[in-house]
């Protein structure tokens, strides 16, 4: 019971009017750059840092609970209402909720969305609540040696996972790790690849490394690829308070408990974060429809995108206790938390619970509040979030390029580091476009310097033995255990590649017959669905009769697999 | 590097056609930083005191596993397995690459760091946003010079003025609001 008081003694921090208001601010602001098209929720965490620089640490860290669920929300919005494949995590999601959005359905593909996202992210947030303190008592137990075991494995988690090729999630693994040994060694204070520069002795700052990869190589790589033509979001039609009937609702509760119960305990594992999560539900969900409703899959079930988005927010809970419990990220958005973390010097690992438990339980108190918030903030604002997709791309890259550099500079004020911005950008240019994942870097440069002091500290205290990083039980037990998971999170890797590459070729297949229909038909049956949009009436890309045919992907033989795969970030 | 790229599900290469030249030399630079990783290791001083496996031991290790993953996709490129790249709401796979914007893009960002001690930060994001814009397709130019200008004075506001955070105002020097 003593944590239930701890609890309520964080709801009474997070439920200061000032706190309300960050976590307002927190919410808002993450959906809103979440929401835009090519940023992530890593990318929404680690562009909105400088917003917290000057915020004392409660406050900070209780927006970031806002922008850390307002960012996995905004993504979900765009992939269901943007005409085009999107990012990996919401890839699922789009599957169905993109079809049903083209159906005219796509008021109810965001309700359940929307409340699915409520109802997985409150069970899973009560779960973290009880959970996240046993796994935290075990954590302050275990030495440097297990330390070290846990770490090994989620850098090859991570770096095997988080990617569709093995040896370049590695890589990028491995460019991490080396960035992070520039500068002094901790425990030496001898001078590590500074090649002599001044600049380079204090190290490279993490968050420099990470806006570089996410912001600024993500505006190069677009910009090397940018998608010409009008923007076509789908319009969203009737009042947002008659989103889910009835029958919506009776197909939509079990796939968001079925969602919540899967996504959970798979983002506690290292097993690749919300993607697989997302995937395990869709598949279940497929699975388990019947009649009629099986049908639809592939042509808009509302299953297809209550389960999956139910279990992308239960995911991104459950990584949450890796994160606050062990100081270990299993996902990019998580390490960013981590630097977030480490910025206001709270150490994050077994100690935190301990050290700064009012800080943690207002925290977790936070992430019900946001949780909320999303709700009652999310369906009425739906036709601002449209706004927002409509952006020009010009100035939405420039945007985030002033925000970049931005960031870059507030780091230590000075010119030199939006050189270094730039620099790694352009390394995180050429990763994109060579298909090396951005995401086990950035855990690898914040994970590296922590693994290499536990690990000579392990060492230290066997006088050298390697082996005894293997003796302790404990740590013997991790390997083991952890070896499984990581067995069994390859297989269900390479399922969840199988799985979308025949269930995109299914989808297009139906699209290319559903277009040549609707082409016989005539677009006009098409336009009369969409055409009382609520949202920015008049505007030729809301109103753009998407026929299938046209918008659906190019149906080359080479599109299945190449157009909905997973990239992990 | 147009050509289409197809997926052997499960393999998450692929074989495709063409000159990998770009690729092969992308993984030849990470099997030389692991090599430079090395060489530059062996300067590392290691304190006669050291208790523990020194300073140089994880500098190595980091550089060997370059080393080997490199050879690796080396390796994979010259069989002809590709990397699939990226994807995004915003990115066409289909497009051929448009080196001339990605130049102007990093010019702009390299000219703007030069420009923020001596013009002030305002002045310096008002000509990235414009120069990126117009790189990026924008027009009008002037609606472009207006929203960089209100975006650069907005920023300054938010951030100089109301966070706290210490950017150079230039010649805003001297009025609160912007953090002067």
């Amino acid at each position: 019971m003593d944590n239930f008081f701890l609890l309520m003694e964080g709801f009474a921090t997070a439920m200061q009017p000032m706190y309300l208001l960050f976590a307002l601010g927190g919410v808002l602001v993450g959906t809103a750059v979440g929401v835009l098209p090519g940023i992530g929720p890593a990318m929404t965490v680690a562009l909105l840092m400088p917003i917290t620089y000057s915020l004392e640490p409660t406050a900070a860290i209780i927006v970031f609970a806002g922008i850390y669920y307002g960012g996995m929300y905004g993504g979900s919005t765009t992939s269901i209402l943007l005409n085009t494949p999107g990012e990996s995590s919401s890839i699922v999601t789009a599957l169905e909720g993109n079809k049903m959005a083209k159906a005219g359905r796509g008021a109810a593909a965001l309700a359940t969305a929307a409340v699915g996202s409520f109802v997985a992210g409150t069970i899973a947030t009560v779960l973290l609540s009880f959970l996240a303190p046993f796994v935290a008592a075990f954590a302050v137990q275990i030495g440097p040696v297990e330390y070290v075991a846990l770490m090994v494995v989620a850098f090859l988690t991570v770096g095997a996972l988080l990617g569709s090729s093995v040896l370049r999630g590695l890589a990028s693994l491995g460019l991490g790790l080396f960035i992070a040994l520039v500068g002094f060694d901790a425990l030496t204070a001898q001078q590590r690849y500074t090649f002599g520069s001044p600049f380079l002795a204090d190290g490279i700052d993490v968050v420099l490394v990470a806006v570089a990869l996410f912001a600024v190589g993500e505006a190069l790589y677009v910009a090397s690829r940018l998608r010409h033509g009008p923007i076509k979001v789908i319009p969203v039609t009737g009042g947002w308070t008659s989103w889910l009937r009835k029958d919506d609702l009776r197909r939509s509760w079990k796939p968001w408990l079925r969602g919540t119960f899967i996504g959970f305990p798979v983002g506690t594992i290292p097993a690749g974060g919300a993607d697989v999560a997302t995937f395990l539900s869709y598949a279940s969900e497929r699975k388990l429809a019947k009649g009629e409703n099986k049908k639809q899959f592939g042509k808009g079930a509302i299953e297809g995108v209550a389960g999956p988005e139910a279990a992308n927010n239960a995911a991104a809970a459950g990584v949450l206790v890796p994160l606050l419990t062990l100081g270990i990220p299993t996902t990019a958005t998580a390490a960013m938390m981590l630097v977030a973390f480490q910025r206001y010097q709270i150490p994050v690992g077994p100690q935190l619970f301990e050290s700064n438990s009012a800080l943690v339980w207002a925290l977790i108190a936070s992430l019900y509040v946001g949780n909320l918030m999303l709700l009652v903030l999310n369906l009425p604002l739906v036709g601002i979030w449209v706004k927002i997709l409509q952006i020009p791309r010009p100035y939405l890259y420039a945007g985030i390029l002033v925000f970049a550099v931005l960031g870059a500079f507030s780091v230590n004020f000075t010119p030199i580091d939006v050189i270094i911005l730039l620099v790694v950008g352009i390394l995180g240019f050429f990763m994109r476009r060579f298909g090396y994942p951005i995401a086990p870097m950035v855990v690898g440069l914040i994970l590296g310097p922590i693994f290499e002091s536990q690990l000579r500290r392990s060492l230290a205290i066997s006088q050298g033995d390697p082996v005894a990083l293997i003796q302790s039980p404990v740590a013997a037990t991790i390997y083991v255990v952890l070896i499984v998971i990581f067995a069994l999170s390859l297989l269900l890797k390479r399922r969840q590649r199988q799985f979308e590459a025949m269930v995109a070729a299914n989808a297009d297949a139906a699209d290319v017959v559903r277009g040549s229909e609707a082409g016989t038909a005539g677009a006009g049956a098409d336009a009369s669905t969409t055409a009382p949009s609520v949202t920015a009436p008049g505007s030729p890309t809301s109103s753009a009769p998407s026929s299938p045919a046209t918008s659906a992907a190019p149906s080359s033989p080479t599109s299945p697999g190449s157009d909905r795969k997973d990239t992990g970030r | 590097m147009s050509t289409s790229v197809q997926n052997s599900p499960g393999s998450g290469t692929a074989a495709a056609p063409g000159k990998p030249i770009g690729e092969l030399v992308f993984a030849l630079l990470i099997v030389s930083i692991g090599v430079v990783g090395f060489v530059a290791g062996a300067g590392i001083q290691t304190p006669p005191s050291a208790s523990d496996i020194g300073p140089r031991a994880f500098p190595f290790a980091v550089s060997a596993l370059l080393v080997a993953v490199g050879a690796g996709l080396v390796f994979q490129v010259l069989r002809g397995h590709r990397g699939s790249a990226d994807e995004g709401e915003d990115v066409d796979l289909e497009a051929k690459t448009d080196w001339l914007t990605v130049g102007k893009l990093a010019g702009f960002v390299l000219l703007h760091a030069f420009l923020i001690v001596p013009l002030g930060w305002p002045v310096a994001a008002a000509i990235l946003f414009f120069g990126a814009a117009w790189s990026l397709g924008a027009r009008p130019w002037w609606r472009n010079l207006v929203t960089a200008i209100v975006l650069a004075l907005v920023l300054q506001f938010v951030f100089g003025g109301l966070l706290g955070v210490s950017l150079p105002p230039g010649f805003l020097e001297g009025l609160g609001i912007f953090g002067g």
